[in-house]
């Protein structure tokens, strides 16, 4: 049996009045890819950055591979170096080029040499198909490419799972196909993540399992045929029909 | 005295405006620049103590803070030195206040970059200091050019105030000409117009080259 990389236990994160995630308990094991969907809102983004622990979640735990990140006196900076992150708004570094950008855990986090890093770097674009692109900067790429380098720019650090946050939404619909084609290669590799989207077609083709969140908790989680075939809970028959209805639209 | 002689002796005094100009500036950059960091990223204590700098060094006239510090801090015998140096007291006084000036400039640099990038950086695994000299400072240099270049111009206009301690600058060389020559009106055009060159294009060219660079990387 594989060996669980990243796990939540009981995880809430409560913001004020909002509870946006609740009582969330989900395990990544290695090679796994699992897909969370759910409404707008729902608490996806907030579960996925406490998963990263780039937020504190209110309670619960967070482990990788066997260690409690939520426990004090953990060094973050040294986990959140093992978990790779793709935001659903890109943010790549703006001043730096595509190169820089990948460059940077490199040698501030990894503290590779010069040319070590840069040798890494270059290959990570090039899983990408973005190493045409090392000397750009963000503002010279459309969305589709900077998404790719936010992509080369964690893979670069040679994480023990990826989370990629709705890596598609931001983008306009002609250029999802390329990240989503990126996102397959990866998936190809063997690569455990755990990803946001709405892409139903690359959901069913790679999803080890499918987790529907909404409102903050997990309602109904199994393969993907579950959900197109015979969704268990109302709400998630009904998102699953609008999702598909809007894929064949497409 | 006729007017090129005028001129020169006028001009004997730039060195002088300009030290105080760009040493003050240095000084205000070194205080400035954390004090934004620490404004933006630290807990309310101090943050408090950061406005209240802030606050007090941009509403006390220069002129109040230059007397202050060379007859009051001047006149206790331990501070004799360097206030009773009147050049030191005018570079240090402006460069107090330029300091609460860069601060703001700086953090509303910093607000303008947004939560995201830190976030980003932190994501890989960067501390807090790493992403603030990685990521925040160079777009926070960037977006902080055109006000950074306002800030010098306006530094290069106050020195002139360091006349009152009698340091010898352009100001003063201007007044000495109108004393001795009689004449009441070049020295002043004259000066008026060096002024105006020594602010002008650099702030210019500072804000010009920053818009573009903003505009360039998408800031
Ligand atoms: N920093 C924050 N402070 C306060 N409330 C927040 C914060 N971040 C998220 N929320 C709230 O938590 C809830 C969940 O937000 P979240 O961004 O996680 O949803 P989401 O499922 O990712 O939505 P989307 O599909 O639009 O990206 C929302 O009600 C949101 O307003
Ligand atoms: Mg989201």
């Amino acid at each position: 049996m594989a060996d669980t990389v990243l796990e939540c236990r009981n995880l809430w994160k409560i913001y004020g009045k909002i509870t946006a995630v609740k009582d969330v308990s989900l395990e990544v094991k290695e090679g796994d890819i699992k897909l969370v969907f759910g409404p707008s809102g729902s608490g996806k983004s907030t579960l996925a950055r406490c998963l990263a622990m780039l937020t504190t979640p209110t309670k619960g735990e967070v482990i990788l591979t066997g260690e409690n990140l939520t426990r004090s006196g953990v060094d973050l900076n040294k986990a959140r170096a093992r978990i790779g992150f793709v935001f659903q708004h890109i943010w790549l570094f703006h001043h730096l080029t595509a190169l820089g950008n990948v460059e940077l855990g490199l040698r501030q986090v990894l503290k590779l040499p010069k040319e070590e890093a840069r040798e890494r770097a270059l290959q990570a674009l090039r899983e990408v198909k973005m190493e045409g692109w090392a000397e750009h900067y963000p503002a010279q790429m459309s969305g589709g490419q900077q998404q790719r380098v936010g992509i080369a720019r964690a893979l670069a650090m040679n994480p023990e799972i990826i989370i990629l946050d709705e890596p598609t939404s931001s983008l306009d619909p002609e250029l999802t196909g390329e990240v989503v084609d990126t996102l397959r290669d990866l998936a190809q590799k063997g690569t455990t993540m755990l990803v946001i989207s709405h892409e139903m077609t690359f959901a069913r083709e790679v999803a080890d399992e499918m987790i529907f969140i909404d409102e903050g908790a997990i309602i109904e989680r199994g393969p993907p045929e579950l959900f197109f075939t015979n969704p268990t809970s109302e709400r998630a028959r009904r998102f699953m029909a609008r999702l598909i209805k809007r894929t064949r639209r497409e | 005295m006729d007017l090129s002689e005028k001129l020169i002796l006028i001009l004997s005094g730039l060195p002088t405006t300009l030290a105080i100009s760009i040493l003050s500036f240095l000084l205000g950059f070194i205080i400035g620049l954390p004090l934004a960091f620490v404004r933006t990223y630290t807990s309310k204590p101090f943050q408090i103590l950061v406005d209240g700098y802030e606050k007090v060094l941009r509403s006390v006239p220069e002129i109040v803070t230059m007397l202050f510090l060379y007859f009051g801090v001047g006149g206790i015998p331990a501070f004799r030195f360097p206030f009773k140096n009147s050049f030191f007291v005018a570079t240090f006084a402006l460069g107090l206040r330029s300091g609460a000036n860069q601060s703001q400039v700086f953090r509303s640099a910093i607000r303008g970059i947004g939560e995201e990038q830190m976030v980003a950086a932190r994501s890989l695994g960067l501390s807090r200091l790493q992403a603030v000299f990685h990521v925040m400072i160079p777009q926070t240099f960037i977006i902080a050019t055109p006000g950074l270049g306002s800030e010098y111009a306006l530094l290069v206009k106050d020195s002139s105030y360091s006349f009152i301690l009698g340091v010898i600058d352009m100001m003063r060389r201007a007044d000495t000409v109108r004393k001795t020559s009689l004449d009441t009106v070049f020295p002043y055009i004259a000066t008026a117009l060096l002024y105006i060159l020594l602010t002008f294009p650099l702030a210019t060219y500072l804000d010009s080259w920053g818009s573009r660079k903003k505009k360039e990387l998408g800031l």
